[in-house]
């Protein structure tokens, strides 16, 4: 199978279960898709790629969102790389491995984003912007990859997290400038694989030991309240109209509710 | 620090490694090639190749273990960033090298009794003792005896392997060339970062220092076991004899065809143990000679 010229969709779904996950779990399968979408950029955009000058205060409010999103993306890279260890096989530690580097690479990304906004030190100004109900989240999801407790931690950080990252960057690509849109793109693609790896893995443990539900269904109601702050806090800044923000946050429940949490 | 530390970005591996280096491999070689017919079809040469693969496979399992470990212990989001990189380097060693054991014949279904009845118990106390910094979150010591031990333990056995394989098995000499390329970075990062921090924390050098020397010593029990009372020493030999006439297999000016075991395993002992000493050096940690097994 030589890379990049595999019809994807056509093989990948066609494999045996067992033979699925050694697939879509590979360095190899990670590589021929990040090398679609990330050749030929930097720092997740074409260098050709300029945004026009922004407004002061929208510039203000994009640096409060982008930090905002700085802080999600370092709980995704802590949370991934502690949940290596803790990975019940080679292939999901495979797995995560590539996620380790994604959530890297977001971080990057972002970080230089800032930068080419004129934030010099862009880690003093993520102190000082972030959002307290998010900065809980990423306490509450280190405690929970720290206590080894597998399923609960892959909830919080490949469903809930990739989720609401996924949500709220698909929805600010819509209205962001050049730049930061082909940025929030790049990243969306890896979201998806994310959240794929986290439903398909908790939804085959759910499914083999049912009784797990109930400990997952403890964390969501307990970390609900701060995803959805979180969530309305960076809609608000990022001018989502009040009307369309209900919708949005429908479509990170159904998120979660496809795995039975409603 | 900020400037050498962009050195080490996600941007510049993913130019550098995925889109550099590794494009137009498979399992780390170029598709279509296979393991030697000699080896293959040789009982005694291919358990060997096992054995021999699976302390690679013990060794990668560590490294992806200590890199993704240390992320959290980490004191900079670039060091993080590094170590995201090293993680999915360290992931794909895991990966090549696995695969090289099904190349070899071995079933999925076997990989991890024989990963239990091949690894080398020695090699597993070099990692436990690695993994013990890790887990107390000891990033100092913890990147000392990842990117400097183990890597640099890494390199020296992979660029033997490479050396010894170009002629007999170009497909496995292809698999380990990507592999030193990331070690060498990995090694890189280890002597660059490490330097300032060791100089921040100078209460942390004689703990370092005694890891070092345990996990030296480790080491090179693990070479003697791998090298000497080798059962396919003489099966080695037919190998040697049938590559004559063959460019030599050069490696720290020895022609490794040309050497017994012992004589192999005293070339790549004093190799890895002159390399940690430079390295050492640079970083201002004082190398410890470790007792020989």
């Amino acid at each position: 199978m030589e890379r990049g010229t595999r019809d994807e969709a056509a093989d990948v779904h066609a494999l045996e279960p067992e033979a699925f996950l050694e697939e879509v779990h590979s360095f190899e399968f990670w590589f021929q898709s990040v090398q679609g979408y990330l050749a030929g950029l930097s720092f997740g955009h074409r260098p050709d790629v300029h945004g026009a000058p922004l407004a002061p205060d929208e510039r203000e409010r994009l640096v409060t969102v982008l930090c905002n999103y700085c802080v999600g993306e370092t709980a995704a890279l802590e949370g991934a790389s502690g949940l290596v260890a803790i990975a019940p096989n080679r292939l999901t530690k495979v797995f995560l491995a590539t996620q380790v580097a994604d959530e890297g690479r977001h971080l990057e990304v972002l970080l230089h984003r800032l930068a080419e906004l004129g934030i010099p030190a862009p880690e003093s100004e993520i102190e000082r912007r972030a959002s307290r109900s998010l900065l809980h989240f990423k306490r509450r999801l280190r405690e929970l990859v720290e206590s080894r407790d597998w399923e609960a931690a892959i909830f919080a950080q490949n469903v809930i997290l990739e989720a609401m990252e996924f949500t709220v960057f698909q929805s600010h690509a819509r209205t962001a400038d050049l730049v930061t849109r082909e940025v929030l793109q790049g990243i969306v693609k890896d979201e998806r694989r994310h959240i794929g790896f986290g439903e398909n893995e908790l939804g085959r443990r759910l499914q083999a030991s049912p009784h797990i539900r109930a400990r997952i269904g403890e964390v969501k109601k307990e970390l609900d309240h701060w995803v959805l702050e979180s969530f309305e806090e960076t809609l608000r800044e990022i001018g989502v109209p009040n009307e369309e923000r209900p919708e949005l946050g429908r479509s990170y429940l159904e998120v979660v509710a496809r795995l039975g949490f409603a | 620090m900020s400037d050498f530390l962009s050195m080490y970005s996600v941007q510049h591996w993913l130019e550098s490694c995925p889109q550099g280096y590794l494009v137009g491999t498979e399992f780390g070689h170029p598709p279509g090639e296979s393991e030697s017919e000699l080896i293959v079809s040789d009982p005694l040469l291919r358990e060997q190749a096992i054995g021999t693969t699976v302390q690679l496979v013990v060794g990668e399992r560590c490294a992806l273990a200590a890199s993704s470990g240390l992320i959290n212990s980490a004191p900079d989001e670039a060091s993080k960033r590094f170590l995201a990189t090293q993680t999915l380097d360290e992931a794909r060693h895991v990966e090549i090298f696995t695969q090289r054991l099904f190349d070899l014949g071995l079933k999925k279904s076997e990989l991890e009794s024989a990963i239990e009845q091949y690894a080398n118990p020695n090699l597993m106390k070099f990692a436990e003792v690695l993994l013990e910094k890790v887990d107390r979150k000891d990033f100092v010591a913890g990147v000392v005896g990842q990117n400097v031990v183990l890597e640099g333990m890494a390199f020296s056995v992979f660029e033997m392997m490479y050396a010894g394989s170009q002629t007999l098995n170009p497909k496995f000499a292809h698999t380990l060339s990507g592999t030193i390329a990331d070690e060498r970075r990995h090694v890189g990062f280890g002597e660059n970062r490490i330097g300032s921090l060791i100089q921040e924390h100078p209460e942390k050098k004689p703990a370092i220092e005694r890891m070092q020397k345990e996990m030296s010593y480790y080491m090179l029990a693990t070479f003697a076991d791998s090298f000497r009372n080798n059962p396919a020493r003489e099966e080695f030999k037919k190998l040697r004899m049938s590559t004559s006439g063959a460019p030599k297999a050069e490696w720290h000016g020895a022609d490794l065809n040309a050497l017994e075991p012992e004589e192999m395993e005293s070339l790549l002992a004093d190799t890895v143990l002159k390399e940690f000493k430079v390295r050492l050096g640079r970083i201002g940690i004082e190398y410890q000679t470790p007792i020989r097994p």
